[in-house]
């Protein structure tokens, strides 16, 4: 595809255009973190000051549905959980993996526990924001957006990418992984990302002539869906010659499987959606942000095998992800962050399973991250009035060690305000 | 005027005009106009879209040129936005029907039931979800009232419920048959239905829920995504209408069969058989016994009682109201349309056909503004397509577009999650777009025979407003297929 009839060409009048007619109403729909479309605008990887000029790269691991972070990371020793959790608490503290003699790792944690032993693994405690919302769109858009005061409609990563690399036609700075619609967090009306389901069938039917036609179909579309939709066939078929150049020079270097078994399926694959984050980061495609989900997390019901299953899909997803970025040489590049709308009740339900609850943990994985323990564990037994646990560490405390740490950008423009770090990297970049 | 009057006033920038010449020329107009062929209702077709094409098209802003001002633009307007597409001879009974008897028949028509799905009585509901999808999309085709199918569409989005985890899809099945009776009665009974749905009563729970430790999932989602919205209530009435609600229970099975699960470890399972659709059946031992608090009312509360408090919360016909207008109507509707909306719904009782009514004849519905301001959800966008090309129902079409949903965001009885699927510009991103533009491919590569001439996509389904580049592309195709391609992968034909 001609370069001219990108997104370069994409004039900023437009997206002013746009802008306006997508904000206006966005408070007033039921969805409004939705309202933001993901194509607006491009970004880049050339990064717009001196700071930012690393190669560090962030891959946020969202478990939609409300992680239990009691069954992630069990406390060994609390009578309090076995009074909470007649049915559900013996086998997970029997059977966890111990990391020390308080806390144990969820029993199918196995790899990332390989990789805690080896300092790679940092998980903050008791993370959560003030009055929670027990609402998974709510909190979702909360955590997507970085305000808990909900007037923020652009998500955090795509803050990130308007505010801090250039918008010069880069579509995959920012990218979504397999998904089919642009996730919240990485929603910014000047801030262009890609989409990409499925690596394997990203592409034209009926190959370049094809790609060509619609190439000059979408080009000055009007109408108020008219940016959209040419930025989205823009922004693919750049995409599409990226992946061409990136398919043949990437080897996996570990062993991705999607063929898991789940009492409740997920309708996400987790393993080829990581494979494909790590084919844009070791091909040098200039990535910075990817997302990718795992879905399945809502157990309200027969919470035992359902969680059990999800926490070995996502360890053996991550797991290979790191092995492939190491065997590449790209692994001290990487961090990777899990992040989930709220935990669970810490009082089980009738149903064999737990309601939605507040303060949870947060893991944090890869080469850059300094290992082990932080924040603080909330009591199980002074709950507060909805019955769950208070937080310790605010959410956006990571966010800004990330940002800043991690990216070297600047988190207090991003996210308002700057908040006490979480000490987890090792060796954070000097901003 | 579309994109601009959507900002309100002091949003809105001064864009210097643009002088671009819009749609097709009056040449290429009157051409297709002799190559249509001439009936009753095409006449009067094309008499609505000369009016919008002779006129000379200079636009000001770089918005779609509304015909709406026409009594034909507007009849296509409603059959795109409430039916799957139409067949010629549909188009030209509601031309001839005219626009308000057109609603008339939409509204009145009793909805006609799909056949039954052979494979609903398989024990345990285990059979592959493809089927029930295949099934749908078959009556989609098919159904003479396809106004039902896009209610109970937009009703599988709202109440919505995911067959992987209702893990029966004879369960799912019944579903679809109970949201498409009950799409156009009262609020009330819709409510009652949809507590007392098998599928519903697994997927958010209320099955396991019992008076003396109950699940709080139901209870939360009813009120704050079926019907008051977020902020309309408490956690405190979460809980209390958790333990009011409990009780409910999956039906009885008729009988149970012995069922290999698993062949290679000879594994057996019994598994329940239903021979007709069941609805959940109320176990009083355990519900709760006492007295709660209840958005306000202290006492003993049953399900309906639940419901009846919920009735009485503004909120909720305003949710409602919201959905049917950023549905059907546009993306952004204003707060003072919803609000009447609203008003209309509860002083009727909650009456849907008299919300839906209101809804197609007010005159929001065939503003100028509302035109192409909606984006075709990829299961209409699919049957649509289908439909223009004339496809034959039981083809292997349904096949195609059970399979192709998920691509672009819409996998039928598979939602993303609770709330459902997003709207509009949730439906375009990279991925989507490119994934709708292949199954153009693909539906094309089915249709082996004679197409129907490309003429009639762009004067009976696109109104005959093109953008440059669609115009253009159409001139330069080499055949009729390539203009069929161009005219299906168009943005015009994305939106409705």
């Amino acid at each position: 595809m001609n370069k001219e009839l990108g997104i370069n060409q994409l004039k900023r009048r437009d997206f002013l255009k746009a802008g306006l007619v997508f904000g206006a109403g966005a408070s007033g729909l039921a969805a409004g973190y939705a309202a933001v479309p993901d194509a607006f605008a491009r970004a880049v990887y050339a990064a717009k000051k001196e700071g930012l000029a690393n190669d560090n790269i962030l891959v946020m691991i969202q478990l939609a549905g409300g992680n239990d972070g009691l069954r992630t990371l069990v406390p060994l020793a609390d009578p309090a959980l076995h009074d909470l959790r007649p049915k559900l608490a013996g086998p997970m503290v029997s059977q966890a993996l111990p990391l020390n003699n308080q806390y144990g790792l969820n029993h199918n944690l196995g790899g990332i526990k390989g990789l805690w032993d080896k300092g790679k693994v940092a998980i903050v405690q008791g993370v959560g924001y003030p009055n929670p919302t027990f609402s998974h769109f709510e909190s979702i858009r909360i955590w997507e957006t970085g305000d808990p005061t909900r007037r923020q409609v652009d998500g955090w990563l795509g803050r990130t990418l308007a505010t801090s690399y250039d918008s010069n036609g880069h579509p995959l700075t920012g990218c979504a992984c397999g998904a089919t619609d642009a996730p919240g967090a990485l929603r910014d009306l000047q801030a262009t990302l890609t989409v990409i389901q499925n690596q394997k069938t990203f592409g034209f039917t009926g190959g370049t002539e094809v790609e060509a036609a619609v190439g000059a179909l979408y080009k000055g579309t009007p109408g108020i869906y008219g940016a959209l939709f040419d930025t989205a066939i823009a922004t693919a078929t750049e995409t599409m010659a990226t992946l061409r150049t990136s398919a043949s020079s990437y080897q996996p270097m570990a062993d991705y499987s999607d063929k898991v078994k789940l009492v409740y399926s997920s309708k996400n694959q987790l393993a080829a959606a990581l494979q494909l984050a790590a084919e844009l980061i070791v091909t040098g495609t200039g990535v910075k942000l990817l997302h990718v989900t795992l879905g399945g997390f809502d157990t309200h019901y027969t919470e035992l095998n359902r969680h059990d299953d999800l926490m070995g899909y996502m360890d053996s997803a991550v797991s290979a992800f790191y092995q492939d970025l190491a065997a590449h040489n790209m692994a001290s590049k990487v961090l990777i962050a899990t992040w989930s709308e709220f935990g669970r009740r810490p009082k089980e339900n009738a149903s064999g399973g737990t309601d939605h609850g507040a303060a949870a943990p947060l893991l944090l994985i890869g080469d850059p991250v300094q290992g082990g323990l932080y924040g603080a564990e909330p009591s199980l037994t002074t709950l507060d009035s909805t019955g769950n646990m208070k937080y310790a560490v605010d959410f956006r405390s990571v966010y800004q060690e990330i940002l800043s740490g991690h990216l070297g950008a600047d988190a207090g423009k991003i996210l308002g305000a700057n908040f006490d770090q979480v000490p987890f990297l090792k060796a954070p970049v000097a901003v | 005027m579309g994109a601009v009057s959507l900002a309100s006033a002091e949003d809105q920038i001064a864009t210097p005009p643009i002088s671009r010449s819009r749609g097709i020329t009056r040449r290429q107009a009157l051409a297709a106009a002799v190559a249509t062929g001439v009936g009753v209702g095409v006449v009067r077709l094309l008499g609505g879209s000369m009016q919008q094409i002779g006129a000379p098209h200079r636009a000001t802003t770089t918005d779609w040129i509304s015909p709406l001002g026409g009594e034909s633009a507007r009849v296509m307007q409603l059959l795109r936005r409430t039916t799957f597409g139409y067949t010629q001879p549909q188009l030209e009974a509601a031309l001839s029907d005219g626009y308000s008897k057109t609603v008339d028949r939409l509204l009145e028509t009793k909805p006609a039931e799909p056949p039954a799905l052979a494979a609903a009585t398989t024990p345990g509901g285990r059979f592959a979800i493809n089927l029930a999808q295949q099934w749908w999309i078959d009556h989609m085709l098919a159904t003479p009232t396809p106004f039902a199918e896009r209610m109970t569409l937009f009703l599988h989005g709202h109440f919505t419920s995911d067959y992987r985890k209702v893990a029966d899809d004879s369960f799912i099945y019944w579903q679809n048959l109970t949201w498409r009776r009950m799409a156009l009665t009262n609020l009330r009974s819709i409510l009652i239905s949809v507590t007392t749905d098998p599928a519903m009563l697994r997927y958010l729970d209320l099955a396991t829920s019992t008076g003396q430790s109950p699940n709080e999932n139901y209870s939360r989602e009813l009120m704050e995504l079926f019907t008051m919205g977020a902020g309309n209530f408490t956690e405190v009435d979460v809980r209390e209408s958790a333990k009011a609600l409990a009780g409910w229970q999956l039906p009885q099975p008729d009988t149970y069969a012995t069922v290999v699960v698993d062949k290679a470890n000879n594994v057996t399972r019994r598994l329940p058989v239903y021979s007709s659709q069941k609805a959940g059946v109320f176990n009083a031992r355990r519900a709760y016994k006492g007295s709660v608090t209840y958005l306000g009312k202290t006492g003993q509360l049953d399900t309906q009682g639940v419901i009846d408090q919920i009735l009485a919360q503004p909120a909720t016909a305003a949710l409602i109201a919201g959905k049917v207008a950023q549905h059907f109507v546009t993306a952004r509707p204003a707060t003072t349309y919803v609000n009447g909306l609203a008003d209309t719904f509860r002083r009727s009782k909650y009456d849907m056909k008299t919300l839906m009514r209101a809804v197609l004849t007010s005159p929001e519905f065939t503003a100028d503004q509302s035109y192409r301001s909606l984006v075709k959800s990829p299961t209409e966008f699919m049957v649509h397509t289908a439909r223009a090309l004339g496809v034959s129902p039981m083809s292997n079409i349904s096949k195609l577009i059970a399979g192709a949903g998920s691509g672009m965001g819409q996998s039928l009885f598979d939602p993303p999650d609770v709330n459902g699927w997003p709207n509009n510009e949730s439906w375009i991103s990279s991925n989507t777009v490119v994934e709708r533009v292949n199954f153009v491919t693909g539906a094309l590569a089915q249709t082996k025979g004679k197409l129907p001439p490309s003429s009639d996509v762009i004067h009976k389904q696109l109104d005959g407003v093109l953008s440059p580049q669609t115009a253009g592309l159409l001139n330069q195709a080499a055949d009729e297929r390539g203009r069929w391609f161009i005219a299906l992968a168009s943005p015009e034909f994305q939106l409705k």
